[in-house]
């Protein structure tokens, strides 16, 4: 069955009906999905942030306004949470963003095992991050005896409270999320620099500039745009961090691991209280949002 | 993309490798990478031989990364005692559910948003895409309240369709679709084959060997997950997979040290294998998502 279907500005579309449903078949089961996982959820956020949800009756839920939001603003550990987010970006950049970088550079210089080292710094990315951390809290047991502490021993320094010390504990989860994560960035990194036309480094070389020269002038110019990028990638990432806190710090000592999702997730999970948790759901939805049309922004901008 | 073209030339020539200078600017390099090779693998070799010591070793203040002696014994016992077989099993069912259910629901939405034109299609693809700006942990309260409304806690149904959620794969099928040459399906649709004879019998053939790239990937971020896994089956221990089973057993249990490490180093085994077997599909499907990033 194909009819005329009169489109706003008079322009005239010819639609075969038959197709159509054909079509709308094939999307149904992502439509059904996106609905109860994704879309409804996402709304449905922003009206409980404005409830005191019940959980099994969405009938029994009463409106509240903006009560939720105002205990949310009110929260100690909300400034806590936000100001820890930040914290942990600025030392993640100085701890773990230039990692990747410089690696990939080696990397790619090395002639020969080259797969070997892509295989090998990729391996902790594939393992689930969960099990990665219930051994990274042996390796920083406060224990003279825990791995780490036995090694700064046996180097002649003094055990430390690697997680239980407010100074070293966001170093030393960062050091785990670098650990974890800087094998799949330097893989970005790495297919980034494998396009990199070779007749720039002769002809810088027929110039006269030292390895060190090319390295500096050629090869950060060209992977720039890309650092760009993965560093919004990167600051994405460290508004949610959430497992390590749970695993290894339950948001000590005191709030110094305290952040937003984390705090989202007591409040909703072992409170039970639903509705200030949707507000902080909201907020985090707002932060995430923006940071990632600076991140659609940016890589349009690197294409 | 990632080919090993292992004899041309990056910033240092080849001419200057044969120099003294260009030698040893080079090993100090490779001895750089070696170095943090064994820092990346310390933590893994530590769990293996952590479950091979006994308890009073492990916090021995003396650093030794090896045991005096190899309790083959302990990796027995936490294979029976976490009873790694059914945590195995569970995960391998969580998981390939979602990747039936993520690559079937995605390919099925790319196939028709690519070629069967549906009205609004581009508002649909929109909608899709939306929802990668926003992580799923972001609105995790309000999916666990849907998911409890349902009905679909303590089993894996909540799982496997929240799975089936991934724009990212729909807009790299979809792509893909757009590539193809419509040749292909219109000399397909001249012989009589309708839309779902066309998918099967020309759109999935050709996207096999991507398929394979886009499993493997799915299989390995799916044997990951940790948080929603724990927040639907909280209830129903015997379907845990192995991350919620093992982090729930260490939060109640008093597992001994060197129990514990054994197990966490056989769960950590199947997708370390995978990583290594499979190095190269798995790397392709990184660069997928590369481009774009």
């Amino acid at each position: 069955m194909v009819t005329d279907v009169r489109m706003p500005g008079g322009r005239r579309l010819r639609v075969n009906w038959s197709q159509q449903i054909v079509a709308y078949l094939f999307l149904l089961p992502a439509l059904v999905v996106f609905t109860i996982f994704a879309w409804f959820p996402i709304i449905n956020s922003v009206f409980m942030s404005f409830q005191n949800v019940n959980l099994v009756d969405a009938g029994r839920s009463t409106w509240v306004g903006f009560r939720n939001f105002e205990r949310m603003f009110a929260d100690p550990t909300f400034t806590a949470s936000w100001i820890n987010s930040l914290e942990f970006t600025v030392l993640s950049i100085i701890i773990g963003f230039f990692v990747p970088v410089v690696v990939a550079i080696l990397v790619n210089e090395m002639r020969l095992a080259k797969s070997f080292f892509r295989v090998v710094y990729f391996l902790p990315s594939v393992i689930p991050p969960l099990i990665g951390l219930l051994v990274w809290r042996l390796i920083y047991s406060p224990n003279p005896g825990g791995l780490l502490n036995s090694l700064v021993t046996a180097l002649g320094g003094a055990p430390q409270q690697w997680l239980q010390n407010p100074a070293l504990v966001k170093p030393s989860i960062l050091i785990i999320m670098t650990w974890g994560g800087f094998g799949g960035t330097m893989l970005i990194y790495l297919a980034t620099l494998q396009d990199l036309p070779v007749e720039l480094y002769e002809a810088a070389e027929i110039d006269g500039a030292s390895i060190w020269q090319r390295a500096r002038h050629i090869i950060l110019p060209y992977l720039r745009p890309t650092m760009l990028v993965l560093l919004i990638v990167q600051v994405l990432g460290l508004v949610q961090i959430f497992i390590e806190p749970l695993v290894l710090t339950q948001g000590g000592p005191g709030q110094a691991t305290m952040t937003p999702v984390f705090t989202l997730y007591r409040k909703g999970f072992l409170n039970g209280d639903y509705g200030l948790a949707a507000a902080w759901s909201v907020l985090l939805m707002i932060v995430l949002g923006i940071i990632s049309l600076v991140y659609l922004r940016m890589s349009r901008i690197t294409e | 993309m990632l080919s090993d073209s292992a004899w041309s030339r990056a910033a240092i020539s080849n001419l200057e490798l044969r120099s003294l200078k260009g030698q040893l600017i080079y090993l100090g390099m490779l001895a750089i990478l070696v170095l943090l090779s064994i820092v990346v693998i310390v933590p893994f070799v530590y769990a293996f031989t952590s479950g091979l010591k006994t308890g009073r070793e492990i916090f021995s203040p003396n650093f030794n990364l090896l045991p005096a002696q190899a309790n083959w014994d302990n990796y027995v016992q936490a294979w029976n005692y976490f009873q790694l077989p059914r945590l195995f099993f569970n995960t391998a069912v969580m998981v390939t559910g979602g990747l039936i259910a993520q690559i079937g629901v995605s390919m099925l939405a790319a196939y028709s948003l690519s070629r069967l034109k549906p009205l609004g299609g581009r508002l649909i693809m929109l909608a899709f895409l939306v929802t990668l700006m926003i992580p799923g942990i972001a609105y995790i309260i309000p999916l666990y309240v849907t998911a409890a409304r349902l009905g679909l806690l303590g089993s894996y149904w909540g799982l496997w369709l929240s799975y089936g959620v991934n724009a990212f794969m729909i807009f790299i099928l979809k792509n893909f679709f757009d590539g193809l040459p419509s040749e292909l399906f219109d000399a397909a649709k001249v012989d009589g084959a309708n839309a779902v004879q066309v998918f099967v019998y020309i759109a999935l053939p050709l996207t096999r060997s991507m398929l394979i790239v886009l499993a493997i990937l799915t299989f390995v971020n799916l044997w990951k997950d940790f948080l929603w896994p724990y927040l639907v089956l909280l209830r129903s221990p015997e379907l845990q997979p192995i991350s919620v089973f093992l982090y729930t057993m260490e939060q109640r249990s008093t597992t001994p040290v060197n129990i514990q490490m054994a197990g966490y180093f056989m769960a950590m085994l199947p997708p370390l294998l995978i990583a290594i077997i499979l190095q190269r599909y798995m790397q392709r499907g990184l660069s997928l998502g590369a481009v774009k990033g």
